[in-house]
């Protein structure tokens, strides 16, 4: 090119720079990481540890990869570890010795992540249900299968198909994993400037404008599912390779490493912006932090703090610039400053305040009340229809449990955690974000106060109040990261789970003491009036909660926020303010459920609230909440989570096995959801 | 491209300054333990273990240990092993998030002469050592005995632990075997415990809204005696009415079976007391890591020692359940198996943590990570 032509075209150069901004700062990251690695340790980098290396985050960046696709048109892809778990265990147990048979191995790989991507497709696309609810009970469904092929880990894979993944593609100068990335990179790249790509982005940016402007919005979700579901079989196969056998629980905790990536990459929750570039960078950015913490010889009960750490940097680092909300924030407050002085505050302005206008959308106030809530039934509905059929489906079996107090007593006291949860990630998820912090904010707060407590009464007095304040500050510290750093909340959120963990192991040395007080005892277990203190607390807390979200100022805001932050801005609503309240009510609540837990239980136990991360999104999607942001309702939420634990209660009954319990509460979630959805005209 | 230059020079010159360094300790065994997730009550006690015998008076001059965490991943405790070997492992002590994932990168390590030694869980590569009960004779002899208990006819609840491990595969199967032979048991309801108390709660909550308590006979459960036994007594059974319970090493749970008598227990309260009940606990006991440094040592001193250590399987039933007053292993030794409910706050806590072989850990290493003496 010449310079002439150079210097007239400067300006659109400059702009495609700053389109790469992101995975170009992600890669600068993760080689300082590198550098710092091999600083640390002994001897030169050399060709042996860039073969490990690239083996070591290849997988997580092939499912990226497939994540990120999803993720760029606005969904949201929960199979993707399951699916790598299904494709390990076929492999493992179809796979014969033969050159052929391992060849035909890959295509079946992909196969199977095509028909999971196909099945979630077909309902995400197609019959325009929300994508998380359709991949949750893909989730679930898949995890079943997996267990029906192999319920433990063995099987082998061939030494020809190990060879063709992991050893070198050219001896000495291209390690096969590296090979492997190669390849699905330029297959991006093909398909990022293909029509397709194109349109990816643009149903992602605006999938109404895409429709609008001709574009085949439907064929491009579904196939954007499929592809993901191809990575992942690609993703599967390369692990069955990596470890030359099958464990049917091997992708599991894959699942949030994966979303991690793709946010550590620069692509946004909500679709439009990013790449897969950037993922296959923040999936080997996670993996060498394993490498950092050994290097640096970090302790055990560090090690989770200092992860939180370094993924908290990695993204602050990337963030830092003019445009970022830190710098923004300075501005502002400089702003208001010089403004102050110049008595040119807004506040002191005189405005005249119009009387809000009357809405002419709403129905007349005699109209019947189902004509007036229809747009509300209709989400809210779905749970309450699917936990009705469940409930008649125990009096089928069991008898006598729809006219038994004592069913409906334990029924609630199962709920009471799910239906706090449901409130704090509830907020979180209407205003767009999520909260990973959950688990270990109930266990940190939980351990805390039982051991402070010591099953003193007098003592519970001051250390729940305690607790409760801690868990809110600590929710406060999450939105003030969100708000001020410009941090992704599932980054900083995640970051936050790792430092409680950190900080409980080290609060209790590893044995968690203490006990709960008789009190918290009584709570969840005694009797008031002939039903369990907590029933009667959650009747007080369910009207409490619809309020705080369907009538008050702050909810008002919430669903503001959620449906567009600029225009909630533009309106006067203070995003940063509402978003830090969001974020510390969740904190509240988990720390709410941390308290009534170790009631439950009697004692705090690390890792006890492990089994409410998933369950807590999940009462809230199936209950109609929008997982974008601005659309839901608390009494939805209830539902969800009478629906799951009515479930769950049912299940736990019977004697089937764990595979199809899991497969049917992965339909069940997609039939309750799939009956009442909203039909087009 | 002269700041390349410059930046290469500079990294070269400090890697060169680093690996200088550690030759001072040089003439330990440098050891690494590759835990899976620490946010568990068993593995935090299981580290403590593995730290107290590396700092026991007979191996603080021998060994040179780090311990590090991979998280729940498989992929990346395939990094961390990888790493560890990188940095000069000799040996590395490995607590495996699945048996057969880490296969490869095992059978890289023993290429390169590292020891790898697997702890509770196995490490199906056959280069690797392991060390750790015979699982399905857990699940066998804890179901023979519940049906011996019941006089081979009843209903029972079983929970197990997480599903698609190996270890929760092979018990639940050798039990449900036993209780296959026993005509008279069945097996009214199947709850997933995840080897946690807390769970267990939760699912016998479960479970209890269909089959109350009158049409249960008795428990098999991995985790959750202690749960159980505390929820009968909420529901306002006696003492010597308390069923049948087949479950897990806990400290709570080795209170409870007890003699509800039972002289000198200190610092008793609410379900964490003797109470009779009448059980069986079986353990796969947390010095299993504490065992593997010792044999990992022993093999890089040049001494043999088998594939497979095979446990011997802590069973204590209300018969031999004895309380521990001080928790050294002397008084261990002596055959004490349960420990004061003042010293031990979390009644899920672990209590099988003696073994003839582990002169050097007890009580104190357990809960503090410090060694015997």
């Amino acid at each position: 090119m010449s310079a002439s032509a150079v210097a007239g075209r400067a300006p659109p150069r400059r702009l495609r720079l700053g389109r790469h901004r992101g995975p170009l700062i992600a890669a600068a990251v993760f080689l300082a990481l590198l550098l710092t690695v091999d600083l640390i340790s002994p001897g030169p980098f050399s060709y042996f540890e860039f073969g490990f290396l690239s083996a070591g985050g290849a997988a997580l960046a092939l499912a990226a990869m497939g994540q990120t696709l999803v993720i760029l048109t606005g969904g949201f892809d929960l199979s993707a570890g399951a699916a790598v778990s299904l494709v390990n265990v076929v492999l493992a147990v179809t796979m014969g010795p033969s050159p052929l048979s391992q060849i035909a191995s890959f295509g079946v790989a992909l196969a199977i992540g095509a028909a999971i991507g196909a099945f979630n497709g077909l309902f995400v696309a197609v019959v325009r249900m929300q994508a998380i609810v359709v991949t949750l009970s893909a989730m679930f469904i898949v995890q079943g299968i997996t267990l029906l092929v192999m319920d433990k880990p063995g099987g082998s894979i061939a030494a020809g198909f190990v060879a063709t993944f992991t050893a070198d593609a050219i001896p000495g100068v291209l390690p096969a994993p590296v090979a492997v990335i190669l390849v699905a990179v330029a297959f991006w790249l093909l398909l990022k400037n293909s029509r397709f790509g194109v349109g990816l982005y643009a149903v992602g940016s605006d999938g109404e404008a895409a429709f609008a402007a001709g574009l085949a919005a439907r064929r491009i979700r579904f196939g954007a599912y499929v592809l993901a579901g191809m990575f992942y079989g690609a993703a599967g196969a390369f692990v069955s390779a990596q470890t030359g056998s099958a464990d049917p629980l091997v992708g599991r905790p894959m699942l949030l490493e994966v979303f991690t990536a793709v946010v550590l990459g620069g692509t946004r929750l909500g679709g439009g912006r990013g790449g897969a570039i950037g993922s296959v960078i923040g999936a080997y950015t996670l993996m060498i932090v394993v490498n950092i913490l050994l290097v640096l010889n970090v302790s055990a009960y560090f090690s989770s703090v200092a992860e939180g750490t370094i993924l908290l940097l990695a993204v602050l680092v990337a963030s830092l610039n003019r445009a970022s909300p830190v710098a923004a924030y300075v501005r502002l407050v400089r702003t208001r400053l010089s403004a102050r002085g110049g008595g040119k505050l807004p506040t002191r302005a005189t405005v005249r305040r119009a009387a809000p206008p009357s809405s002419p959308a709403r129905p007349p106030a005699g109209a019947h009340w189902f004509t007036r809530n229809r747009a509300a039934l209709r989400l809210v509905m779905p749970a309450y229809a699917g936990f009705a059929i469940v409930l008649a489906i125990s009096q089928v079996l069991y008898g006598g449990t729809l006219d038994n107090v004592g069913y409906y007593n334990s029924l609630l006291v199962l709920s009471s955690f799910l239906a706090v949860l449901a409130l704090g990630q509830g907020a979180v998820i209407l205003t767009g974000g999520l909260d990973l912090s959950v688990p270990w904010m109930i266990g940190f707060v939980g351990i805390l106060t039982a051991g402070l407590i010591h099953g003193a009464d007098a003592i519970a007095a001051w250390a729940i109040p305690l607790g409760l304040l801690i868990g809110l500050a600590l929710g406060i510290v999450n939105g003030l990261g969100i708000v001020l750093l410009g941090l992704p909340p599932i980054v900083m959120t995640l970051a936050m789970n790792g430092i409680l963990q950190g900080a409980a192991l080290l609060y209790c040395n590893g044995t968690p003491a203490g006990f709960a007080a008789p009190a918290q005892r009584w709570f969840m277990t005694g009797r008031l009036a002939g039903l369990t203190p907590v029933v009667w607390f959650l009747a007080l807390f369910v009207p409490a909660a619809a309020l705080l979200l369907g009538r008050t100022v702050f909810g008002r805001r919430i669903y503001a926020v959620g449906n567009n932050p600029l225009a909630a801005k533009l309106s006067a609503v203070p995003v940063g303010g509402t978003l830090i309240g969001v974020y510390g009510l969740s904190g509240l609540c988990s720390a709410l459920v941390g308290i009534l837990l170790s009631g439950f239980s009697g004692q705090a136990s690390l890792g006890m609230g492990d089994e409410y991360l998933l369950p807590s999104i999940a009462v809230v999607v199936v209950g109609g909440t929008l997982i974008t942001g601005g659309r839901g309702y608390y009494p939805g939420m209830l539902g969800g989570v009478l629906l799951l634990t009515a479930l769950s209660t049912l299940l736990a009954g019977t004697t089937l096995p764990d595979a199809v319990r899991d497969i049917i509460f992965g339909l069940v979630v997609l039939g309750a959801v799939l009956a009442l959805r909203e039909r087009r005209a | 491209m002269k700041w390349i230059r410059t930046v290469c020079g500079l990294a070269a010159a400090l890697s060169l300054a680093t690996a200088a360094h550690p030759a001072a300790a040089e003439q330990k065994f440098k050891i690494f333990l590759s835990m899976s997730y620490i946010g568990n009550d068993w593995q935090a006690e299981a580290a403590n273990m593995v730290k107290a015998m590396a700092a026991s008076k007979d191996y603080r001059d021998k060994v040179d240990l780090q311990v590090q965490v991979a998280g729940p991943d498989a992929q990346r405790q395939i990094q961390q092993i990888n790493a560890m070997v990188q940095q000069g492992a000799q040996a590395i002590v490995v607590y495996p998030i699945s048996p057969t994932a880490l296969n490869q990168v095992v059978r890289n390590a023993c290429a390169r002469h590292v020891v790898i030694i697997a702890y509770d869980a196995e490490i199906t590569e056959p280069c690797a050592y392991n060390v750790h009960i015979d699982q399905p004779e857990a699940g066998r002899v804890t179901a023979e005995w519940l049906a011996k208990q019941l006089g081979g006819k009843g209903n029972i609840v079983v929970l197990t632990g997480v599903p698609g491990t190996s270890v929760d595969t092979q018990r639940t199967a050798a039990a449900k075997e036993v209780f296959a032979r026993n005509a008279g048991i069945h097996i009214v309801a199947e709850g997933v415990g995840m080897w946690s108390q807390a769970v267990a709660r939760t699912e016998i909550t479960k479970i209890l809204t269909t089959h109350p308590w009158n049409e249960i006979d008795g428990f098999w459960v991995q985790v959750g005696c202690y749960t159980i036994a505390a929820m009968e007594k909420e529901a306002g059974i006696a003492d010597d009415k308390l069923k049948p319970c087949a479950g897990e090493g806990a400290n709570g749970h080795r209170t409870q079976m007890l003699a509800a008598n039972a002289p000198g227990v200190q610092g008793a309260n609410g379900s964490y007391r003797p109470m009779g009940e009448p059980s069986i606990s079986y353990a796969s006991p947390p010095y299993s890591g504490g065992l593997a440094l010792k044999l990992a040592v022993e093999k890089l001193e040049g001494r043999d020692i088998p594939k497979l250590t095979t446990l011997p399987l802590p069973v204590v039933t209300n018969e031999t359940v004895k309380l521990c007053q001080q928790g050294t292993w002397a008084e261990m030794q002596a055959g004490c198996n349960v420990f004061q409910p003042a010293t031990i706050g979390n009644p899920g806590w672990f209590a099988s943590i003696y073994s003839p072989q582990t002169p050097q850990i007890g009580l104190q290493a357990a809960l503090n990570g410090k060694p015997e003496q």
